[in-house]
């Protein structure tokens, strides 16, 4: 096995041995996520189809935070930093300016992880007073015990850290190299990073001046439309948080792995930039349904969406036609004849390949939830989660998992232990979601509701148009059940690596771009342009609507709500928190 | 791991990615079926739902 994979080349390992064990230890931290994440889906899976049920409906929501939590926090974002600290440091060429600083983000990122977990699995025990049955969308009016939002905000103080660590990296490079283009890799780092600090601005006011205070009692109310929108400021752009990486992959790495180059290294950097513009303003379209909101400003949302659409169809052109030169180099002809001459055998290619397969399904359904008037007809439905399953799920799940497959050899110097497991894997993953994602999407169009413990209803049944409800839910059950031992098999696979020896030589280098950087425009390395423009978008697509939520429902809820807005605003900050300051200072002062 | 049976060179002049379009002109065909087959299934197929 180890033979076909040497290359003689140097690992990341070799090269940069401290990074590779922060890198390693994300990723371990992001596969327990994975693993405790499958084991509440299929739980959950089977209480709803009534096949078995462990637990009491009462704890649904316990089981359904904890699933959403792990995998859409937890597994995708502890990746996302250990795949972007690997790819910082590749690109760049050079060791983290500061490994003790490196391994102190980390470090946080850990710690709100435990605490937010905590928090969650207290819901099970009813002796204590701690729960978080609040699902991934933590907004009002569900309440969490202070611990999960406290552990929530140091989650995302360590990505932001980390952030830092990566823009200090390119700031030494930039100062060494000067006049050079910034690496693609670091390039799509530190365009994600800018979006995510944007983004963050809603969650963190969500969090620090409404959700605590609230949960800690320090003020009585909030306003849940407002908690709501700024949500969905972040609620949004995390989606593309968990996308990039998988982009950075599919841009840099299948090309690769699929015995090319990539097409472009130009439209590579433009399809980023429209990411980092078009991420945050389209948050309102999940709100299409909350009255509150006027229709044009869900108008407004709609067509920063549409326009959305288009770095993902540009990633379609750029990445099939990566795989293309690949599969033409390696001898493929004819017009669909060079599929055949793609690595199929080789499971990070298949992985990444059948993610994007899963990603193209995904991206119609996407339109569906993205129009104003059909997102009525599934709003809230099992289609939903249909829909991100497919997305998140699998083209950003099974990309990761894929991606370590060529990865893990050149952090650990040892070789993965089954390729022909590992090719099960991503087979399996895939086939398992393409049954429990289509029996979402159909149980969604005939009105099943998501987030339900128990969606069977005594006098009333659902009417498919075709099939039975027993029949979708056995698709549901045999995909949830195949996606489990697919996770299984992942994790098994990298744990049973441990015990194979070191060998030498198993570096992948990353050819170059067939159309390079020198190609591309020097405006599209104008981070603080794009940031700036980023800005202006949100401020157009945002300052209206929240001054409107404001100004009917009060900034803390119901009650009170003169004219102008933005007095009303400054005043009843002022009002709750100027005591809460003096008697802290007077408290402090005794 | 593989990637590396590459039995010719294509640079980039050389390389013209007609499947690419190929396959993205299957896609775009199957959007706008399943647009149309949407339109009959869920409207024309459903009573209104919301009077007067």
């Amino acid at each position: 096995m180890s033979s076909a994979i040497e290359s003689g080349e140097p690992t990341f390992l070799d090269r940069f041995p401290q990074e590779a064990k922060v890198v390693r230890s994300a990723l371990w931290s992001s596969f327990i996520a994975l693993t405790l994440g499958a084991l509440f889906g299929i739980i959950q899976t089977l209480h709803r189809t009534d096949v078995l049920r462990v637990f009491s409906s009462g704890n649904y929501y316990t089981i359904l935070t904890a699933h959403g939590v792990l995998m859409v926090v937890s597994f995708t974002i502890f990746f996302l930093v250990g795949i972007y600290t690997w790819a910082v440091v590749r690109s760049l060429d050079r060791p983290v300016e500061d490994i003790r600083y490196t391994w102190t983000w980390y470090g946080l990122m850990v710690l709100g992880t435990l605490m937010a977990l905590v928090a969650i699995l207290g819901g099970f025990i009813d002796s204590i007073d701690i729960s978080a049955d609040v699902l991934f969308t933590f907004y009002a009016p569900l309440q969490a015990h202070p611990l999960f939002y406290g552990g929530l905000a140091i989650f995302l103080i360590g990505t932001w850290l980390a952030g830092a660590d990566w823009f200090r990296s390119w700031y030494a490079w930039k100062q060494e190299n000067p006049g050079e283009r910034i690496p693609l890799q670091t390039f799509m780092v530190l365009i994600t990073m800018l979006m995510w600090y944007i983004a963050s601005i809603g969650i963190t006011i969500a969090v620090v001046i409404f959700l605590l205070p609230w949960s800690l009692g320090i003020i009585d109310q909030v306003n849940p439309l407002l908690t709501r929108t700024l949500f969905w400021f972040w609620g949004h752009p995390v989606v593309y948080f968990w996308l990039m990486p998988a982009y950075l992959l599919w841009y840099t790495v299948l090309p690769k792995v699929s015995g090319g180059r990539l097409f472009s290294d130009p439209l590579a950097r433009v399809v980023f930039v429209l990411f980092l513009l078009l991420s945050t303003p389209v948050g309102i379209h999940h709100q299409y349904l909350d009255p509150g909101i006027a229709d044009g400003f869900k108008f407004i949302a709609l067509t920063n969406t549409m326009f959305l659409l288009l770095p993902s169809l540009l990633t379609a052109f750029t990445v099939v036609a990566s795989m293309e030169h690949g599969a033409r180099q390696r001898g493929g002809t004819g017009l669909l004849g060079w599929l055949r001459a793609l690595p199929w055998a080789n499971p990070a290619f298949t992985g990444m390949a059948l993610a994007g397969l899963m990603f193209a399904a995904g991206g119609f359904s996407g339109m569906i939830n993205a129009g104003l008037n059909i997102n009525y007809l599934v709003h809230n439905t099992l289609w939903v989660p249909g829909h991100f399953h497919l997305t998140v799920g699998t083209a950003v799940a099974l990309t990761f998992m894929a991606a370590t497959y060529w990865l893990w050899p050149q952090l650990t110097n040892k070789p993965i232990f089954s390729r022909p497991i590992a090719l099960a894997q991503v087979i399996l993953w895939f086939v398992g979601m393409a049954l429990m994602s289509n029996a979402m999407h159909v149980a969604g169009l005939i009105g099943i509701p998501r987030r339900t413990a128990e969606p069977q209803y005594d006098g009333f049944d659902f009417i498919p148009t075709f099939g039975s409800i027993a029949e979708l839910d056995l698709q549901l059950v045999v995909g949830g059940t195949l996606l489990t031992l697919s996770a299984i098999l992942f994790v098994s696979n990298l744990v049973l690596s441990i015990s194979l020896p070191k060998v030498s030589g198993l570096g992948q280098p990353l050819p170059p771009a067939l159309s390079g950087p020198d190609d591309a425009p020097k405006v599209l390395d104008n981070l603080k342009l794009w940031t700036a423009i980023a800005l202006v978008l949100v401020i157009l697509a945002y300052t209206l609507p929240l001054a409107s939520i404001v100004d009917r429902g009060g900034l803390f809820g119901p009650g009170g709500t003169p004219y102008p807005t933005m007095i009303e605003f400054g005043s009843t900050l002022l009002e709750i928190y100027t005591p809460l300051t003096t008697d802290w200072i007077s408290g402090w002062l005794q | 791991m593989s990637g590396d049976a590459v039995v010719t060179e294509i640079d980039h002049d050389e390389f013209n990615p007609r499947g690419t379009l190929a396959l993205i002109l299957v896609y775009f065909a199957i959007l706008v079926v399943m647009w149309v087959f949407m339109y009959f299934v869920e409207f024309l197929g459903n009573d209104l739902t919301v009077i007067g």
